[in-house]
Formats: C-alpha cells, sequence, structure tokens
C-alpha cells in the first residue's frame, strides 16, 4: 500500500471524530451512560444494604442478652479495639425493660442473642434508642462484630479448635479427568464456570461487535447517502477514507468503553466509602453461582483481555465495513446487518455452546477457528481448556484473518463507492470484485493508481 | 505539457461505455465533452480522475500521470451533495484540510469565495436581536444555496485543472450569470477546464475545443470555430412585412420553419442565399431581417447524435 494512498486518512479521522462529539444526541448517550456507571455500584450497594463498617464507636454500654445455651465470651469482644472502651453488661432484662433502657441512655446498644434450637438458627438484634447518640452504622457494625463473638464462643463451647474449625471448612474442589491430562497435572474449571465464562464474554464481544456494526455502515454510507463521494474523492483516496472513519470509530467505541470503565472505577471507590464492597462482591458471586477463583487469571489475562477485544474489533470492523460498503441507501442496511449478524451469532452460539462438547479437540478447534475463535480462545484460555501458545496462535490466526478482511474491505469500499444498485448477492458481488482487480491491474501498469 | 486523454476505454461485461476516447489541451482553456445521457461523459470524467478503474488509455498531466499527486484539480460532480447535518464552514474547512491549505490560508480563500458567490450570510449569520445565531447547516440551505458552496468545495484549493459536471443546472438565471462570471474568471486565470453539459448555448460561449460522444464513441472532436467554418453558413434567417414563400421556394432554398412572415431556411451555400438576396432586393421587397450564419453547436450537435438517439 503506498503511503500516497493514506494520505488524508488523519484529516477523515479528526473530521470525522469532531463531528461525531459536536452531535447533541451523542453527548447526551455518554453523560447518561457515564451517570449510570457511575452510580450502579452505590446504588446497588446500598439496596443490598451491605454498609461500611465504622471504625469508632459511640456506644459506651452494651446489654447483651443470651437466649442461647451457649455462653457469650464477652472478652472477644473486648479484644477488638473499638470496643475496649465499651462497660458490657449481660441481662435477663425483658424487651419492655431494655427498649426503655435504651430510650433513657443515648449511648447505649443492646444485643439480643436467640437461638432456635430445631433448626439450629442463630439470630442477634442490635437495636439502639429513637434519639440515641449511636448511629445506625454503629449498630449495624456491632452487629456485625456479635456474630464473629457468637460463632468463636460456639467453637469454644465445642471445643473445636481453629485448626479443626479450618477442615471443617475446607472447600473440596471435584475434577473429572483423563489420565493423561492427571499426569500432565492440568486442573479442570467446572462446567458451570466454563459456560458462565463464556456467556459473560461472549455478551460483551456481541454488544461490541453489534455497536461497532451500526455506526461502521453509517460511516460507510455517510459521502454516498450525502452524494459527497465524487467531489471528496478527489481530494483524498478511499482507502484513506475508510481507514480514517473506521479509526474514527474505533475512537467512539472504545471511547465510550473507556468512559464506562472510568465510571465504573469511580463508582467503585464511591461504594468502598459508603458501603462493605467486599460483602456486595459475595452477594454477586453468589448470585451469579460463579466461582471467579476457579478461573486462571494472573496479571497478564488483562493484557491478553485487551489484545482479544481489540482483534474482535479488528475483524468485524472490515467485516461490516465490506457489507456497509454494499449499502447505497438506508434500507440496504437491513441485507447488510443480516450478512454480519449470521457470521456473529454463528460464533456467538458455537463459541456459547462449546462448553458442553468437554472435548479437548473441539475446543482448540473452536479457539483456532477464526469464525468461532473471537468467541471461544479466551474463555478457553482463562478456564484452562487450551493452553497459553493455543491462546497465542489463535491470536495470531485471528491478526491474519483481520488484515485479509480489511484488505477485503478496502477494495469493496473503492468499488462500491460509486454503485448505486440494490444490496449486492454475493454471486454478483464477486464478479465485480474479478472485473474490478481486471481493471485495476491495468491501472497499476500504468502507475495512474490514487 | 498540459493534459492529454490517449484511448480510453472502459466496459461493464461485454457492453463498452467508453470507447477508445482521447483528446488534448496543449494550452489553457475550455474544453468541452457533450454527448447524449449514458453516452459516457461522466464515467470518461471519473475514469480522469482515477475513481473509476480503466480497462485501457491513459491520462497525463505536463508529461506525466495525472494523480491526486500530481496535479491540483478541481471537481464539481454531476452527482453534488454535502454533509446534510454538519456546518457549512466546518465542511468548507475539511475540504481545504484535505487538499492541504493551511488554516489560515483557507479561511481567506472560503471568506473571498463567500463574498464573491453571495454566500457569506450562510456562513456568518447575522445576529438576531441579543441572541446568537447558530452557524447554518447544509440542510438548511435551498438547493441552489447549497450548490454554490459545492462550487467553492471544488475552488478551495486555487485547482489548475478544474472538471465542471453541469455546473448551471438547477441554477436560476441571476446565479447562472453569477457562475459564469466565475468560469469566466477561472479561465482568464489560465486555468485548464473541462466542462460538460446539456445547455449548448453556455458551451458555445466559454469552450474552444470539444468531442462530441454518441453511444460510448466519439462522433466528432476539434476547435469548435473550425469545425463551424467546415460546415459552412448554411443556416439563412429571413424576416419580413409579407409572405416570402413562393420566392423562397422557387430559389431552391428549403424552409426549415416559419412563424407569420419570419423564415428559418437552409441554403446549400452563400450564392444560393445572395441569389435570394438580389431577387428581393430587385423586387423591392422591404426585408427586416436577412442573416446568414453557420449552424450553432445545438444544430451540429442534433445533426450529429439525433438519428441515432431516435434509435436508442
Amino acid at each position: 500500500m503506498k503511503n500516497s494512498n493514506l494520505r488524508g486518512a488523519g484529516t477523515v479521522f479528526r473530521y470525522t471524530v469532531q463531528q461525531h462529539y459536536k452531535t447533541r444526541s451523542v453527548i447526551i448517550f455518554l453523560v447518561v451512560l457515564f451517570v449510570i456507571a457511575v452510580a450502579l455500584l452505590p446504588a446497588a450497594a446500598l439496596l443490598s444494604g451491605s454498609q461500611k463498617e465504622v471504625s469508632e464507636t459511640g456506644i459506651k454500654t452494651l446489654y447483651i442478652r443470651n437466649e442461647t445455651d451457649f455462653p457469650i465470651d464477652t472478652a472477644l469482644l473486648l479484644a477488638d479495639e473499638r470496643y475496649q472502651a465499651v462497660r458490657i453488661e449481660e441481662t435477663d432484662a425483658d424487651d419492655d425493660t431494655l427498649n426503655k433502657r435504651l430510650a433513657e441512655e443515648s449511648e447505649s446498644a443492646a444485643s439480643v442473642i436467640t437461638m432456635d434450637a430445631e433448626e439450629y438458627h442463630f439470630s442477634i438484634n442490635t437495636r439502639y434508642g429513637k434519639d440515641s447518640a449511636v448511629s445506625h452504622a454503629d449498630a449495624a457494625t456491632l452487629n456485625n462484630v456479635m456474630g464473629d463473638v457468637l460463632h468463636k464462643s460456639l467453637m469454644q463451647a465445642l471445643g473445636v479448635t481453629a485448626d479443626q474449625e479450618d477442615m471443617i471448612h475446607a472447600k473440596t474442589v471435584s475434577q473429572v479427568s483423563k489420565v493423561s491430562d492427571f499426569l500432565r497435572g492440568e486442573e479442570e474449571t467446572s462446567a458451570d464456570t466454563h459456560v458462565f465464562a463464556n456467556i459473560v464474554y461472549n455478551y460483551f464481544i456481541i454488544m461490541l461487535c453489534v455497536i461497532s456494526m451500526s455506526y461502521i455502515f453509517q460511516q460507510c454510507m455517510e459521502e454516498k447517502v450525502s452524494k459527497l463521494v465524487e467531489m471528496l474523492m478527489v481530494s483524498v483516496s478511499p482507502t484513506a477514507l475508510l481507514l480514517g472513519k473506521i479509526l474514527a470509530v474505533t475512537v467512539f467505541i472504545f471511547g465510550g468503553l473507556g468512559l464506562i470503565a472510568v465510571g465504573f472505577v469511580i463508582s467503585y471507590q464511591i461504594a468502598k466509602q459508603i458501603a462493605d464492597v467486599s460483602a456486595l462482591q459475595a452477594v454477586i458471586v453468589k448470585l451469579l453461582q460463579f466461582d471467579p477463583t476457579a478461573l486462571h487469571l494472573n496479571a497478564g489475562t488483562l493484557l491478553l483481555f485487551i489484545i482479544c477485544v481489540l482483534l474482535v474489533y479488528a475483524m468485524y470492523a472490515p467485516l461490516s465495513g465490506i457489507a456497509g460498503s454494499c449499502c447505497s441507501k438506508t434500507e440496504d442496511t437491513q441485507h447488510a446487518s443480516l450478512v454480519v449478524v449470521v457470521v456473529m451469532m454463528l460464533g456467538y452460539m458455537i463459541g456459547s455452546f462449546a462448553p458442553m462438547f468437554e472435548s479437548d479437540a473441539a475446543n482448540v478447534f473452536f479457539s483456532l477457528f477464526p469464525v468461532t475463535s473471537i468467541f471461544s480462545a479466551f474463555p478457553n484460555y482463562v478456564c484452562g481448556k487450551i493452553s497459553l501458545p493455543v491462546l497465542l496462535l489463535a491470536l495470531v490466526i485471528q491478526a491474519v484473518t483481520a488484515v485479509l478482511l480489511m484488505r477485503i474491505a478496502g477494495s469493496v469500499y473503492k468499488m462500491m463507492l460509486l454503485y448505486r444498485g440494490g444490496f449486492p448477492k454475493p454471486k454478483q458481488l464477486i464478479q465485480m470484485l474479478k472485473e474490478y482487480k481486471a481493471s485495476a491491474k491495468h491501472g497499476k501498469e500504468d502507475s495512474h493508481a490514487v | 505539457m498540459g493534459f492529454k486523454v490517449t484511448d480510453l476505454f472502459k466496459k461493464y461485461g461485454d457492453k463498452v461505455v467508453v470507447d477508445h476516447l482521447s483528446f488534448e489541451m496543449r494550452e489553457p482553456g475550455v474544453y468541452a465533452l457533450l454527448g447524449t445521457n449514458g453516452a459516457g461523459k461522466t464515467t470518461s470524467i471519473r475514469m480522469i480522475l482515477n475513481m473509476l478503474a480503466k480497462d485501457g488509455g491513459t491520462v497525463e498531466w505536463n508529461g506525466g500521470p495525472l494523480t491526486l499527486q500530481t496535479c491540483n484539480v478541481g471537481y464539481l460532480a454531476e452527482e453534488r451533495g454535502l454533509y446534510p447535518k454538519n456546518t457549512l464552514m466546518d465542511q468548507l474547512m475539511y475540504f481545504a484540510s484535505l487538499r492541504g491549505v493551511p488554516r489560515a490560508e483557507a479561511k481567506q480563500r472560503i471568506n473571498y469565495w463567500a463574498e464573491r458567490l453571495e454566500a457569506t450570510e450562510y456562513l456568518y449569520p447575522p445576529q438576531e436581536g441579543k441572541r446568537p445565531v447558530k452557524p447554518k447547516k447544509a440542510d438548511q440551505l435551498s438547493k441552489g444555496n447549497q450548490q454554490k458552496i459545492q462550487f467553492m468545495l471544488s475552488l478551495l484549493s486555487d485547482p489548475e485543472l478544474l472538471i465542471l459536471d453541469e455546473p448551471l443546472s438547477g441554477l436560476d438565471p441571476v446565479n447562472t450569470d453569477l457562475f459564469k462570471s466565475i468560469i469566466h474568471e477561472e479561465i482568464g486565470k489560465g486555468k485548464y477546464l473541462i466542462m460538460s453539459s446539456h445547455q449548448m448555448a453556455t458551451i458555445e460561449e466559454f469552450c474552444t475545443d470539444l468531442t462530441i460522444l454518441n453511444r460510448s464513441k466519439t462522433v466528432l472532436q476539434g476547435n469548435l470555430a473550425e469545425i463551424k467554418k467546415g460546415y459552412g453558413r448554411i443556416n439563412l434567417f429571413i424576416k419580413a412585412e409579407q409572405e416570402l414563400r413562393p420566392m423562397i421556394e422557387a430559389a431552391g432554398i428549403t424552409i426549415l420553419s416559419s412563424v407569420g412572415f419570419s423564415y428559418q431556411c437552409k441554403v446549400s451555400g452563400e450564392e444560393q442565399a445572395n441569389g435570394l438576396l438580389k431577387n428581393l432586393v430587385t423586387q423591392g421587397i422591404p426585408l427586416i431581417t436577412f442573416e446568414l450564419r453557420e449552424p450553432s453547436l445545438h444544430e451540429i450537435f442534433v445533426e450529429k447524435v439525433g438519428d441515432t438517439h431516435e434509435e436508442q
């Protein structure tokens, strides 16, 4: 590709980006997206009730009414430096008396511990007075600490040591593997986690592809629809025009994703200030039935993830470019999107259901075959289904495919810029490409190609 | 030196759309590409500008291949538009930037052409009261005013070679004159112009040389004055105050059309016309007009492509 072919790509890129971000609806959309991202975690934390623990307590006196058959070791509570100065009074007072005291003493709180003997269910109710100096967060923190104190007291009462307790709670990992895998020492991630990782990753990829597809269609058609294409082509080559536009769409897409990521970082920081984020994480993991520790995550995984996502875009952007270049009017985008979506859904469906095959050969094949590779390779790697060399080979294949698609997209875009017919059928498009290549060959011989 | 097209050829499948077109401009001036609809004019221009791959032929500028790098081309396409939702100034600056015109220079040129084309108010809308008025977008302009902006786009780079495809179509008489005056200015600056139009009077006003295409083939080519001279002065227009038909027919002259006592005739040569004039003067018939002239470009065009065009 001649350098002169790319002259003007930077100008096209700058102009396209400027015009995009000058559009009011785009700005509103981005602001809304950012606000949602920022508000999401704090809102979730607040709604889930996982408030942040206080570092100092305003409680001076704590009444404990223990209705269980087990003694509570209050020394465990006093071992927490926040409660060292708290006066602890064990009481048998009934609710009315206790509530009356709390109403009168503004710096007091009471924890009532009960037990359902039939279901071995314990509950702790920590309360404070209506006009008390004790805050709700303070009482909630005390309640959490009392939970630990109760648990440890129970262990002591039952004579269970710390080691024994660890053993009771030891995690059991069950594995099924072939002898060959066993001898290689490869761990297998559970099918549930594998399926979950595939679905989450593939969902993200689909969103990326669909959003970028519509942007690229719009950009490929813009000059045709506005009838500017001929006047523009004496100023910039089609290759530079397409490159500038695809780079601009890259900025829209990854700028948007970056904005969401920044929003989430801010969101996380805010959530950390107002709530116990670890509790929220536990809730999410429990809700999704997903064990993140089963994934092969390390420092390089983030880098690999970014490379994989960029390659997904690098493959689907030119594919969308090819389909978008064949559109002469807005109605044609229905045909164009159908072409791209069929290819995308094929990869998505196989990628999402691949874990069910439980076959090493299938995992390797789906990771290397370009259509399914972008959906399968990364999840397969993080789930330990393929090795790093296989993933790297998959990335090389994706990169080569992306380069080939970009070259085809460049030719199709140049060939179709002046085309005003309906959306061409594949056979018709191939015939047009052949004729175009034959003519272009003559142009090259004359050194006339722009 | 100059501009040269040699053996330009294009076909779609088995259909030849430009059949070995050749022409040359050795010095600045206006060259006209004429033809019926579908004759291959726009396809030829697209190949000249490398928008369309050629199946044969070469296009040269100053002895080398014509490319974006070797020739500063301005082009007003027949199919023309603007980005509908972008401001006019943004679009003009964008085109100037693509042509490598520095920002400050671009601004100066835009202001010059805006004033020249009476389009300043669209680029710098006057303030209404205390409210600042937003710059105009392309879809807020009429077709004629959009055409002014498109003409500005083609002139912004101060091109050496200016290709105008139907530059005056869709313009009102006032703007037609405005565009014509600018075209005259560009000719005066020593530019090379290639013009395609169906308005023969316009072509006749500007061009020195021409090619007429019909069904992809060149049917007439050369210097317009010489072509006309070759046809001779065979058009006779007579206007009188009485019936002249019997005398005209008696002189063996064909009457093409007549309205009242005005006659449009075709003569075989100047001698035949002079014979008729002598006869009318001898008889003392008062004449208002007796004009013998060369055929117009319109008549030449119709003669060259008329029959085959009807067959199509």
